[in-house]
């Protein structure tokens, strides 16, 4: 009786799993994370494409409407200009941020006397908090006071207008998100073997034609990275656009995620608020598959 | 004699003549990037009658504290309580479950590992925004909006703190953890005792990033706090902003300067002075609240 039982439960400690022995407490380590995983990004994705299908109202008990919020989205003429102002941020930023990124990083990889002292002043932006950004750039960006149109000597409503507002918001948020593109940029450059460039240069490659057909190249998976980076959180730029302009003025700096904000939630229209939300997450998601793909043709 | 010194002492830095003008340029790049923490500085510690200047004036004509007096008349230090508890219990909870998580997928064997970290990997492209509707009907109904757990619960999960945990020890030999476990100590007496206090590298890069991060988070604070002795330092200092509309109160900006002076130098002075960790640990990946 005593050894079949020893023998039963040394059965279950010895289980394998694909020819290995199961540590059966690879479960413990996972459940404190599993848990507010699931409660908090995973459910939240189920339960919002639930909602998607309701007229959820805080007063009222939600209502099954079907695939209503999503054709209401298609047909808001709102939510097609908050599409069209996320493109032009898009077009904006997204370029802006990289090449800036890209330049800035070369330059302080140079080690030239100082570069610590630059490296230093092109990652500061990004680690300071939204509002930071928001109010130090309403500041600076003033129609008749701020310090930019009194260097340049114009009077650009920078925040005020519906054709420059967007303008002004990609600015401040270049100078927030450069610093990452930097550091990325950075660490791909260090990457690069030096001797790979000096074997260029002794080629007879010029400086630039070394950067041209050498560095460039051999930075793609970077650049690629940065890229999509950036275009997924130039979408889901929210905070700045809250400080600076509210959206305004007639919606015309007005994101997606704004957009989400104002009309779903501040007006308690949570049901279409969910909608947009994944109409917003199809589109990150084309753009993260995408660039799957496209890494593993490099490859 | 001279331009032979001059060849000298760029030979020394690596620099040829030509490149002169470039280093010039960049680092001219470099005083514009700052510039705009400089104006804050200077904007914060000038008088109203100051602050609008016909031409732009850097450094201040009079120096005076009184934005820092109108900013200290709100509850700053509430508001930097409420900051300090969220951005430490959420990043001390991702960091730690991270580290477990990210220890189990690189050192033990069990069924279901392989499904874990696809879902893991997959999650990675849900962007927190998605969320925010369902989480705050979520929150709504249970009654918990305006509450720490409402701010902090949400950020805890953090998907990078594993990776970023899984690929050290999967790079980090494991003959010590090997001993310890044939000196008797089970798994997870191992992890405590010997590979977590190995693992300074992740640890250094994970803490930094998800502070950061839940340092400045902001959008979703924003949904779920509702008084002012609730709010993080970011909302409370937003109060500041002198933009009611379509208006600005041009005599706000001096009190908005010293409000985000007040937000900013922290922060920044965390980064200056850990600078290499920041570097290392941003490069590995991007997140931002």
């Amino acid at each position: 009786m005593l050894s079949s039982s020893t023998g039963s439960r040394y059965r279950v400690r010895g289980a394998r799993w694909r020819g290995e022995r199961i540590d059966w407490s690879g479960y413990a380590f996972i459940v404190p994370f599993l848990v507010p995983f699931f409660l908090f990004i995973v459910a939240p994705l189920a339960f919002g494409v639930i909602v998607s299908l309701t007229d959820w109202r805080i007063a009222q008990p939600p209502e099954f409407v079907g695939i209503e919020n999503y054709q209401r989205a298609l047909e808001e003429p709102l939510a097609w200009k908050a599409l069209g102002t996320a493109i032009r941020y898009t077009v904006l930023i997204v370029p802006s941020v990289t090449l800036i990124g890209l330049v800035l990083a070369m330059f302080v990889n140079q080690r030239w006397p100082g570069y610590g002292l630059a490296r230093v002043a092109f990652f500061s932006p990004y680690i300071t908090s939204a509002t930071v950004i928001g109010l130090v750039w309403v500041w600076m960006l003033d129609t008749n006071s701020g310090i930019i149109n009194q260097y340049f000597g114009v009077r650009i409503p920078w925040l005020t207008s519906t054709t420059w507002s967007w303008v002004g918001v990609s600015i401040a948020t270049i100078w927030w998100d450069l610093g990452l593109a930097f550091v990325l940029f950075l660490a791909g450059l260090q990457n690069i073997d030096s001797e790979v460039r000096e074997a260029a240069t002794v080629d007879g490659a010029s400086r630039f034609q070394a950067a041209r057909y050498v560095v460039v190249p051999l930075l793609r998976p970077t650049l690629s990275l940065v890229l999509t980076l950036q275009v997924i959180s130039t979408l889901r730029i929210f905070s700045q656009i809250d400080l600076m302009t509210s959206g305004g003025p007639s919606a015309s700096s007005m994101s997606i995620v704004y957009y989400i904000y104002q009309y779903g939630i501040q007006r308690f229209d949570l049901g279409y608020a969910a909608a947009v939300s994944m109409l917003l997450f199809v589109v990150i998601l084309v753009i993260t598959i995408a660039h799957r793909r496209l890494i593993r043709e490099q490859i | 004699m001279a331009a032979k010194r001059v060849r000298q002492w760029l030979k020394r830095r690596r620099m040829t003549l030509l490149d002169v003008p470039l280093w010039l340029l960049g680092m001219f790049a470099a005083v514009l990037w700052f510039a705009p923490f400089v104006w804050m500085v200077s904007t914060s510690f000038k008088p109203p009658e100051d602050v609008i200047t016909p031409t732009v004036e850097w450094i201040p004509r009079t120096v005076t504290l009184d934005n820092y007096a109108v900013v200290f008349e709100r509850p700053i230090f509430t508001w930097a309580m409420n900051s300090i508890i969220v951005a430490t219990v959420a990043t001390a909870a991702g960091v730690m479950t991270g580290a477990l998580a990210g220890y189990a997928l690189a050192r033990l064997r069990f069924p279901g590992k392989g499904t874990f970290f696809f879902v893991l990997a997959a999650s990675i492209m849900i962007p927190a925004e998605i969320s925010i509707v369902p989480l705050y009907i979520a929150f709504l109904s249970v009654g918990f909006l305006d509450t720490y757990p409402a701010i902090i619960l949400p950020m805890i999960p953090s998907v990078l703190a594993v990776f970023i945990f899984r690929s050290f020890f999967l790079s980090f030999p494991s003959e010590i953890e090997d001993a310890a476990a044939i000196d008797g100590a089970g798994r997870i007496a191992t992890f405590f005792r010997v590979a977590l206090p190995l693992a300074r590298a992740p640890f250094i890069a994970s803490t930094i990033l998800l502070l950061t991060a839940n340092w400045n988070v902001y959008l979703w604070p924003v949904l779920v706090t509702l008084s002012d002795e609730m709010k993080t330092l970011p909302l409370g200092v937003a109060a500041f902003s002198p933009t009611v509309g379509d208006f600005v109160r041009l005599e706000g900006f001096g009190p908005a300067m010293a409000a985000i002076t007040v937000l900013s130098v922290p922060s920044l002075l965390f980064f200056w002075l850990l600078q290499r960790y920041f570097i290392e640990g941003f490069s590995r990946s991007g997140i931002k609240g």
